[in-house]
């Protein structure tokens, strides 16, 4: 039997592509999926903020619904290690120097690990 | 000399005609990617800010892997009935036989009998049979179908009937001239029969929605039903799924498109 004509045609090669292109992308999603989200937050002339509250909001289908809150630490570095979620929104606060929008983010799996490329910038209400 | 025509009209026309048929599956594509309002004027043609994330929302709004395995199973279910079923029947009807005429005008008259004349008693055997709500009994009526009958029976009819008489002589049992003469001289046959089989049971919508009872022995059209009623306002989305349920139809036809054309040429033409 010619082993060679029978694997090396369409009929397998397509397949067998298919099958290690989704073994290869569960085994990232096996290893990048422990809801790691992390951003900075700045204030309107791009200083780091300390202590600001940015809360997370996760999509349920309908609206979104807010699932935790962190504090920002002296860098302004932000760091969520519970997102459920693959679509999500992302807004910070502190009396005194402002807030920012909501930013939302896409995800390609639920608890994606990721980085916010663009900081959440406080801005004063008005 | 032979007078050669410009190539050119018919090239433009079959250009035209592709493109005709094309613009729809492109929209379709075009609006998974972006979520575009079908209704938007003016229309952009080119999609803006494409990304994927509608199918993820897909994946995660139905269970879309357990639809995605329902639909892989009947489907093979009905491909492996089809063939060996289809090729049993043709083998037959290659035979002369009393009543063969008879046997090949009922055949044609049932093609006129649409599925839903027949959709009851279907259910009630496929209930007596204990079937309701499993694989089988959602593949069991799309095992056999006359068509692929007749396209196997066009391609055994091309074999040569002395190849026949002389595996007989050597002592072949008629299975094993079935499976070992006929059907590798059939391979456009078995395409067809295995594409066609595929692409009826994968969009098949009526039967599963008459004998499923349970959510998880639901196929994909009946999912994107379901999609439909609970996710009316994700355009996105919606376009997303309805190519993440035609993408395999679309590969298998693709992959296998020389043999299925082949196969439903072959016996169109004497001589």
């Amino acid at each position: 039997m010619n082993w060679r004509l029978i694997l090396l045609n369409r009929f397998v090669l397509v397949p067998g592509a298919i099958v290690v292109a989704i073994a290869l992308w569960n085994l990232y999603v096996a290893t990048h999926d422990h809801g790691i989200v992390t951003g900075r937050v700045v204030d309107a002339a791009g200083r780091p903020v300390a202590g600001a509250t940015v809360s997370l909001w996760t999509y349920n289908f309908t609206t979104y619904e807010q699932k935790a809150e962190v504090k920002t630490d002296a860098e302004g570095v932000f760091r969520f290690t519970d997102n459920p979620s693959h679509r999500i929104q992302i807004g910070a606060e502190k009396p005194g120097v402002g807030r920012s929008q909501r930013i939302p983010v896409f995800l390609y799996f639920r608890a994606q690990d990721t980085t916010l490329d663009t900081p959440l910038r406080l801005s004063a209400p008005g | 000399m032979m007078l050669r025509y410009p190539r050119w009209p018919i090239h433009s026309a079959l250009v035209l005609a592709s493109f005709v048929m094309l613009v729809p599956f492109y929209w379709v594509l075009k609006t998974s990617l972006t979520g575009d309002n079908i209704y938007a004027y003016p229309p952009s043609l080119l999609p803006r800010n494409p990304h994927l994330f509608f199918y993820v929302d897909v994946w995660y709004a139905i269970p879309f892997a357990r639809y995605f395995l329902n639909s892989v199973i009947v489907s093979l279910i009905a491909v492996a009935g089809n063939v060996v079923f289809n090729a049993m029947a043709a083998y037959a009807l290659t035979h002369g036989f009393r009543g063969k005429q008879l046997v090949l005008m009922l055949f044609l008259s049932c093609m006129m009998v649409p599925f839903q004349a027949t959709i009851i008693p279907a259910y009630l055997i496929t209930g007596r049979l204990g079937l309701l709500d499993s694989w089988l009994g959602l593949a069991l009526p799309q095992c056999s179908t006359i068509i692929c009958i007749f396209v196997f029976k066009a391609s055994f009819d091309a074999v040569p009937r002395s190849l026949i008489d002389a595996a007989r002589i050597d002592g072949l049992s008629e299975w094993r001239i079935i499976w070992h003469i006929m059907m590798p001289l059939s391979k456009s046959a078995i395409a067809t029969n295995v594409i066609l089989a595929f692409i009826w049971s994968w969009n098949n919508f009526l039967w599963p929605l008459i004998m499923t009872r349970s959510a998880d022995m639901q196929t994909l059209p009946l999912g994107l039903a379901r999609f439909l009623s609970y996710q009316e306002d994700t355009t996105g989305a919606l376009y997303a799924f309805c190519i993440m349920v035609l993408a395999p139809g679309l590969l298998l036809f693709l992959l296998a498109q020389k043999e299925f054309i082949r196969g439903l040429t072959s016996g169109a033409t004497k001589g």
